[in-house]
């Protein structure tokens, strides 16, 4: 495996990881909203919502990638493959994220929304500068546990053509016939990127626990 | 009646990092007696007592249990190996300050456990010996209870029921009613005052004078890892030699 | 309304990739189980070089996606002679996967046991076998229901991997249908349908397991 070969590697990781980033912070957003809206009980969404979120949890990231990829064009829509990847990595991340922001509102007291509303505090400043802050700290070690799984499910997305970190070592080996360069350096690009990952889990752990709710 | 030594100890020491815990100890204890073992926390009473079997290990010095070496194999000089210590153990049994029930286990299953693992018996047997045992401690109204419903003073009579099906040769109680509430104690030490007058062997690490001085035979004073003081109740309670236990008693008035 | 018509004429395909799925779910799912009480037993009773090499092993597998795992062994093996079929390599592969991870919980669960059970159970004898089969694996596993039905649905989930290899399961059928018919939704949302069928008999059974738990006091310690 010459040096070529290891440029095309460290291409795929690094589209492994921008493709990673926006359907990390895409998937965390909308999973707060998400929250919030089943929060306040609006009573036909939080139905829809409560669905989407228990399919999603039960559909393998593949299955998932080709129905979006194979679906979407039938409505007139051309999707490129990168984009199709993102919109299942986002839509599957979003459904766990949105339960794990869910719990931690449920274990939100509401003694602080009192103290709040006695007060005189907006609903708005609330949610700002109390609640969401609050909520995030808490979610932090289980929303970082759920970017290491995103990453770890990235290689889903090469069924539909996407040169990831995975399917670039079967272009590469395809080329030199020797599988296992590739693939053993693909291995320790991953764990890296999970091993920093898990290492920002534990300081995220140390801060939620001053939280301590 | 001949003079059986069930446990003999030699020159035990040990160290908690770089503390020494326990210094050159010696004590034999004898069939049928029992032995109370007295002295400030610290002291390394707890320490000694989980040395008898061998859930502490010591640096130096010899344990014999029934003549044999405990914890190092006497031929070889070797440490025994988990197997040998666990078939030592069947004859040395403990009750916990903690009580430590098997909480996935119902009161009668917690007494048959050992039995029916360790000694392989079969189920009928367990069951009557277990049911007996739990009958002498009075819970036999108990059986199908879980730990958790239980309070302080049942489950640590359970946790000696527990003890005496195994048939030991010895009973050691670390600190058993320590974690009681007040009103629960008595009913564990008539449990233990029973034992005492049945004959059984009993080394018995505790805070309670009375019990102590009505139950023993030996009394021992453990003093920052010393045995400074070793006689009978009536000797150690009214006029013991170390001014260590005089102080510990109040004997002399200030 | 032809096209579900397509579909229920074409449904051989999807019944086999559905047996095949469930076959390569349960097999692994056991032989993964089996394999992280194993590795828990033997971190319990080896010396520190072993428990070093598990530890590796069980930490190793975290950090890598299961495709590149399974690729290491369906593309990788034939360099050193021994040749997979992607079933096989599928198996081989979710199962210790997978295995490393139910040691994970299993252990984590492990740490947080009151030391003064065990030291009870070593104190009137037990063995160290009798204690991990008696003491520790029902503590253990009872205490960890919800974490392994995760688990148990993480292994259902990367079993669709497999596609990749060729091996004819729940999503290559729908594909392969999909590519024929030109019915995409269709075809996979029958897919979907199935893999949450699954699921939810997964979350069926152990919800009744811990149903049991709860009732033989596993949760009291």
């Amino acid at each position: 495996m010459g040096l070529y070969e290891v440029i095309e590697l460290f291409q795929a990781a690094w589209t492994t990881m921008w493709i990673a980033a926006i359907s990390i912070v895409i998937g965390i957003i909308s999973a707060l909203i998400i929250a919030i809206i089943r929060e306040k009980k609006i009573p036909f969404l939080t139905e829809i919502l409560t669905f989407y979120i228990s399919i999603i949890r039960a559909v393998p990231l593949v299955t998932l990638t080709l129905f979006v990829f194979l679906s979407i064009p039938s409505f007139g829509i051309n999707l490129h493959c990168i984009t199709a990847g993102i919109i299942a990595l986002t839509v599957n991340t979003t459904a766990f994220n949105a339960e794990i922001f869910r719990t931690a509102l449920e274990r939100f007291s509401p003694d602080q929304r009192e103290a709040a509303e006695s007060i005189g505090m907006s609903n708005f400043t609330f949610y700002r500068y109390i609640m969401l802050p609050q909520i995030f700290t808490i979610s932090l070690p289980a929303l970082v546990n759920e970017m290491s799984n995103l990453i770890k499910s990235t290689p889903a997305i090469a069924m539909i053509g996407v040169i990831d970190l995975t399917q670039v070592t079967k272009q590469i080996s395809s080329v030199t016939y020797e599988p296992m360069p590739p693939i053993l350096c693909a291995g320790v690009i991953y764990m890296l990127m999970i091993s920093f990952l898990v290492k920002a889990q534990r300081m995220a752990e140390k801060k939620a626990l001053r939280l301590a709710m | 009646m001949p003079d059986t030594t069930v446990i003999r100890i030699k020159n035990l020491s040990k160290q908690f990092n770089g503390v020494e815990v326990l210094r050159d100890i010696n004590l034999d204890i004898k069939k049928g007696e029992v032995v109370s073992i007295l002295g400030s926390s610290g002291s390394g009473k707890s320490t000694l007592l989980r040395c008898m079997n061998y859930l502490e290990q010591p640096e130096r010095g010899k344990i014999f249990v029934d003549n044999m070496r405990m914890g190092v194999n006497e031929s070889t000089n070797k440490p025994m190996t988990h197997n040998q210590l666990a078939k030592m153990r069947e004859k040395i049994c403990m009750v916990f300050q903690n009580f430590n029930l098997w909480p996935h286990l119902t009161v009668l299953q917690n007494v048959m456990e050992a039995l029916l693992h360790v000694k392989k018996m079969p189920k009928k047997q367990a069951k009557e010996i277990a049911a007996e045992q739990l009958e002498k401690v009075g819970m036999e109204d108990f059986l199908e209870q879980y730990p958790i419903t239980l309070s302080g003073g049942q489950k640590q009579r359970v946790a000696i029921a527990r003890s005496l099906a195994m048939s030991p040769d010895v009973l050691l109680f670390d600190e058993p009613t320590s974690a009681l509430d007040p009103e629960r104690v008595e009913e564990v030490l008539m449990v233990m005052k029973k034992l005492s007058q049945e004959g059984y062997t009993m080394v018995v690490v505790t805070h309670e004078m009375e019990f102590a001085r009505m139950v023993s035979d030996q009394v021992v004073f453990l003093e920052k890892g010393k045995l400074i003081e070793k006689s009978a109740p009536e000797k150690f309670f009214t006029n013991p030699d170390a001014i260590r236990v005089r102080q510990f008693l109040k004997l002399d008035p200030q | 309304m032809e096209d579900w018509i397509t579909i229920w004429e074409a449904r051989s395909i999807f019944i086999d990739g559905f047996a095949t799925t469930l076959g390569i779910f349960l097999y692994s799912s056991f032989i993964a189980f089996f394999i992280g009480l194993l590795l828990l037993y033997f971190l319990e009773n080896s010396n520190k070089n072993w428990q070093y090499l598990i530890m590796l092993f069980v930490n190793g597998m975290r950090t890598i996606p299961f495709l590149v795992f399974a690729y290491l062994l369906y593309y990788g093996l034939p360099e050193l002679g021994i040749r997979l079929d992607g079933y096989t390599a599928g198996l081989v592969g979710l199962a210790l996967y997978h295995g490393a991870y139910f040691c994970e919980i299993l252990l984590s669960r492990r740490r947080v046991m009151p030391n003064g059970l065990i030291e009870a159970a070593l104190a009137h004898g037990f063995k160290k076998k009798t204690l991990f089969v008696r003491m520790i694996l029902p503590n253990t596993v009872m205490n960890s229901l919800p974490l392994i039905g995760n688990q148990l649905i993480n292994c259902l989930k990367d079993s669709a991997f497999l596609s990749i290899l060729t091996v004819e399961e729940i999503t290559f059928a729908a594909n392969n249908i999909q590519s024929v018919h030109y019915i995409p939704i269709k075809a996979f949302a029958c897919a979907i349908v199935l893999y949450w069928a699954i699921t939810l008999a997964i979350e069926f059974v152990m919800n009744k397991l811990i149903k049991i738990g709860n009732q033989k006091g596993f949760n009291h310690a």
